[in-house]
């Protein structure tokens, strides 16, 4: 059972109103058909949230979307571009930026050079000039002002110098936040941000996600906690089975039966 | 006793820049390479052969490729060039696929093809007897045995320093922290548009100029080069100096090389060797496998560790640091 | 065409002793996920042991199974003195590889001291060439291959069939999954060690039958084949060196026939190249992800 939305490709000024579009798109593996043919669109300026129970393949999806995996057919477009079989890397440049459901950070390394990483296009990443030519430390300079302002909006200034491996599970969320901010992405991925996160500081990154549009992020989460998605996003898609159920506000989503049967049926 | 120390010196700087090269590619960028010093042979046998000219007719036969004569400086860059390229070959078959296991493998077999067709083709290098009779540095100069070697050790460090100057530069650039998360965590650095295998690829290209120009070096000072010193003990001695002094500490690669140069020295001296001796270079290289293993084991780190945190320090403030958590390398 | 049988010979004689080594490393590196450097050492060790023990007077065949199962006990001696304090540190992979390294110039160099740098001949010879159809072979390559092929069949017939051979493929396949079924996996693995040895001490007496020379570097030198041949089969998939090791072994010798024996590694080498590059996770695995 499938209801799409989708609204015209472009709009009247030529410019794409989705910054992401998911046609079609099909993954199975060992016997598991993951994605059965998965189509939805995100409108761009806001937060969508990917709700649905456990093997609805939402995971599955954030990585076919960012690169990690390579669908079995269908498409995906970001801003019109088809970006289907480019790899991570690709990807990220094009400014698809993720978290990941288990949030990676380089374990011994300060919490301040973990949101640096993040920084694209940077003059002292090339080897030649970061040996021979001394140009790039204004920008360094910049981006490490950027980096604590993040920070203190995330509210981890006062472990700015602390190993990433000392934060604790909720702390990590934000700094991937952060990290993922520097980045300027266009549109980001959020897997399962608030996860074994305690709910004061969900509410508070829930916060945070919100403010995103205002800064030209379009954001795509997935996420299990409701109340999480309640406060966050603005319009929901719910996956079930490798497709998509339905869509909307999350509480017609919510007295949708057969959202209900989705979930309960298992 | 004082030459004894100008050739612990002039020794210990090439090693140096060996253990520094290694360093790069290894504590670095998590890239091992376990055939390091052959690429050293390469730059020492393109070294002699681009500076050499014809072979000295009093030392016996001798053949090889090229036979230019062109002034030592160049002579050594062209050692590291040839390096390089040796590099490039590596990486393209190997470094793309990751998993350290399948380039452990590839980089030991380029070691034992490169050997093969070395000790096999004795147009090229000399084949098994290497190559001998590399003129001094200092040309027709007068000089005692005592002076070259001050020589050597001079040109040694001033290379020394400037390959200490680049490793430094890298580290504390943003192609240092996009190496440092290479290392760490690929799919993290490739989420953030980092480019691994252009990461991986440099460094490899700048460690491997590196064991060449250091290999130039050594032939250069000692004379001679011949395939027995392609064998993998010779990387793996490298090796255990960059784990004693340190991995990922540059400071503790060149103290970690003079000193296992020194404890090699006195191994050979100290060790008898009940009328067979070819017993101590075993008795040697079985003493390095043992440290190796057991300083891998008690104190991962080295000497020296990593270290980084004070990187980003700010001029005001004291932001309290907790630990840095005990690393496994 | 005499000659491309001639090679083909060979090469079944090239291949058996190959395959018998990655089995063993391959049945290791499935069990523990990380490569044996040392196996190559471990070769030459058998081989060494089976020369002493023949050169007391023991029947051959005797000495050589003596070689296998004393390298058998070397390869549970390393497993419980060295790795596997590592594994229980959770050591990176890189490091495990570097103490592996470790213990190969380790055990090269004990038979360096123990044995000396000499060159030995085993006390046996391998028999006139007979004429067999169009292959040319000695009786010492016939047997051979066919004590290879044997204990290949046997080491099939106990991982499919006996309780400890699913025992070792339950642990092969998902280490946590067997713990948590109730299975010994340190016995599995101590177990792993044993086979593993013995198969490389039963290669390296196999290797030095076939190229008549002993001497301290033979099996490392071996090792490279063996990785070809592993690489090609698929890392820590036994049944795939197997043919890995027919692959290659018939490669090697049969090109003979067209470049300078000298080359023959290169040979190998290239194929490697081409299998690392084109299909890296080795011909006979299936698909896998993108990184």
């Amino acid at each position: 059972m499938t209801t799409t939305q989708s609204a015209p490709e472009t709009a009247a000024d030529g410019h794409n109103e989705h910054a992401l579009q998911i046609q079609d798109v099909r993954f199975a593996y060992g016997g598991v058909q993951a994605l059965a043919g998965c189509t939805f669109d995100v409108a761009r300026g806001q937060v969508t949230g990917l709700i649905g129970p456990n093997g609805a393949g939402k995971s599955t999806l954030i990585e076919i979307i960012s690169g990690g995996m390579r669908q079995q057919s269908g498409r995906v477009l970001f801003e019109g571009e088809d970006v289907t079989t480019m790899g991570r890397t690709r990807v990220a440049r094009k400014g698809i930026i993720r978290t990941f459901q288990l949030s990676r950070q380089l374990e011994r390394r300060p919490v301040l050079e973990n949101v640096l990483l993040g920084a694209p296009d940077q003059p002292g990443e090339r080897p030649l000039r970061a040996i021979f030519s001394g140009g790039w430390q204004q920008h360094e300079e910049e981006l490490r002002r950027r980096a604590r302002e993040l920070l203190e909006w995330v509210g981890l200034t006062h472990l700015e110098d602390s190993p990433a491996n000392a934060l604790s599970g909720g702390q990590r969320r934000l700094l991937d936040i952060a990290r993922a901010l520097i980045a300027e992405p266009k549109l980001l991925l959020l897997d399962e941000p608030t996860a074994g996160v305690y709910p004061a500081l969900t509410r508070l990154i829930a916060d945070r996600v919100r403010e995103l549009p205002s800064m030209g992020v379009t954001v795509l989460l997935v996420a299990h906690n409701m109340s999480f998605v309640a406060r966050a996003c603005e319009d929901v898609v719910v996956m079930a089975a490798g497709q998509v159920l339905t869509r909307g506000s999350l509480e017609s989503v919510r007295a949708n039966r057969e959202v209900v049967t989705a979930y309960l049926g298992g | 006793m004082f030459f004894f120390f100008l050739d612990l010196l002039a020794l210990g700087c090439i090693n140096a820049i060996l253990v520094l090269g290694l360093n790069l590619e290894y504590g670095y960028a998590g890239i091992l390479n376990f055939t390091y010093y052959t690429f050293a042979a390469i730059g020492a046998y393109v070294t002699a052969v681009t500076t050499m000219g014809k072979p000295p007719p009093y030392l016996g036969n001798e053949s090889y490729i090229l036979q230019w004569t062109l002034p030592w400086p160049v002579g050594l860059l062209l050692g590291g060039v040839a390096a390089m390229i040796l590099g490039l070959i590596m990486v393209f078959v190997a470094v793309r696929r990751l998993r350290s296991d399948y380039l452990a493998i590839v980089s030991i077999s380029v070691g034992l093809i490169v050997w093969e067709i070395v000790t096999n083709d004795v147009h090229l290098f000399n084949g098994s007897n290497g190559v001998f009779g590399v003129p001094p540095i200092t040309g027709s100069l007068p000089i005692s045995e005592a002076g070259y070697t001050a020589v050597i050790f001079a040109v040694s460090f001033a290379c020394l320093a400037f390959f200490w100057w680049v490793a430094r530069r890298i580290f504390r650039s943003p192609f240092g922290r996009v190496l440092r998360a290479v290392r760490e965590d690929e799919i993290l650095a490739a989420s953030y548009g980092k480019s691994v295998f252009g990461a991986q690829l440099w460094i490899v290209l700048i460690g491997s100029f590196m064991a060449g120009v250091a290999g130039g070096l050594l032939i250069d000072y000692v004379s001679a080069f011949n395939p027995a010193g392609f064998l993998p003990v010779e990387t793996f001695v490298l090796l255990a100096a960059l784990i004693i002094g340190g991995s990922g500490n540059f400071n503790g690669s060149i103290i970690g090389a003079f000193l296992i140069i020194e404890l090699l020295l006195e191994v050979s001296r100290f060790v008898p060797d009940f009328g067979r001796p070819d017993l101590v270079g075993a008795v040697r290289a079985i003493l390095i496998g043992v440290v190796l293993i057991v300083v891998l084991r008690y104190r991962p780190g080295g000497l020296m560790p990593e270290s980084g945190i004070r990187l980003y320090r700010k001029k005001k403030g004291e932001a309290k640091q907790p630990e840095p958590a005990k690393e496994a390398p | 065409m005499h000659l491309l049988f001639e090679s083909i010979g060979f090469g079944l004689v090239t291949a058996s002793v190959i395959a018998l080594a990655a089995v063993g490393l391959s049945l290791q590196v499935s069990v523990t996920n990380y490569i044996n450097f040392a196996y190559g050492d471990f070769m030459t060790f058998g081989a060494y042991v089976a020369y002493s023990v023949g050169a007391a007077g023991v029947n051959f065949f005797l000495a050589a199974a003596v070689g296998g199962a004393v390298t058998g006990l070397l390869g549970l001696a390393a497993n419980l003195a060295v790795f596997r304090s590592f594994i229980e540190r959770k050591a990176r992979l890189i490091t495990l590889l570097v103490v592996t390294l470790g213990v190969s110039l380790i055990l090269q160099n004990a038979i360096v001291v123990i044995w000396g740098t000499g060159a030995y001949r085993y006390p046996i010879r391998m028999g006139n060439a007979l004429h067999l159809g169009p292959f040319i072979l000695t009786p010492g390559a016939i047997i051979l291959i066919l004590l290879a092929a044997l204990l290949m069949f046997g080491l099939h017939l106990f991982l499919q069939y006996t309780r400890f051979g699913k025992a070792f493929r339950a642990v092969s396949n998902n280490n946590d999954l067997a713990l948590a079924s109730g299975i010994d996996v340190n016995r599995v693995v101590n177990w792993t060690w044993v086979v593993s040895g013995f198969f490389a001490g039963i290669a390296g007496v196999g290797l030095v039958l076939e190229t008549n020379t002993l001497r301290p570097v033979v099996g490392f030198n071996e090792l490279f084949l063996v990785f070809a041949a592993i690489i090609m089969g698929g890392i820590g998939r036994p049944y795939g060196a197997m043919l890995g090791a027919l692959a290659i072994g018939l490669a090697t010798e049969v090109s003979g026939m067209f470049v300078d024996s000298a080359y023959k590694s290169a040979i190998a080498f290239g194929i490697l190249v081409a299998v690392l590059v084109l299909r890296p996770q080795g011909i006979f695995a299936s698909r896998g992800r993108t990184d």
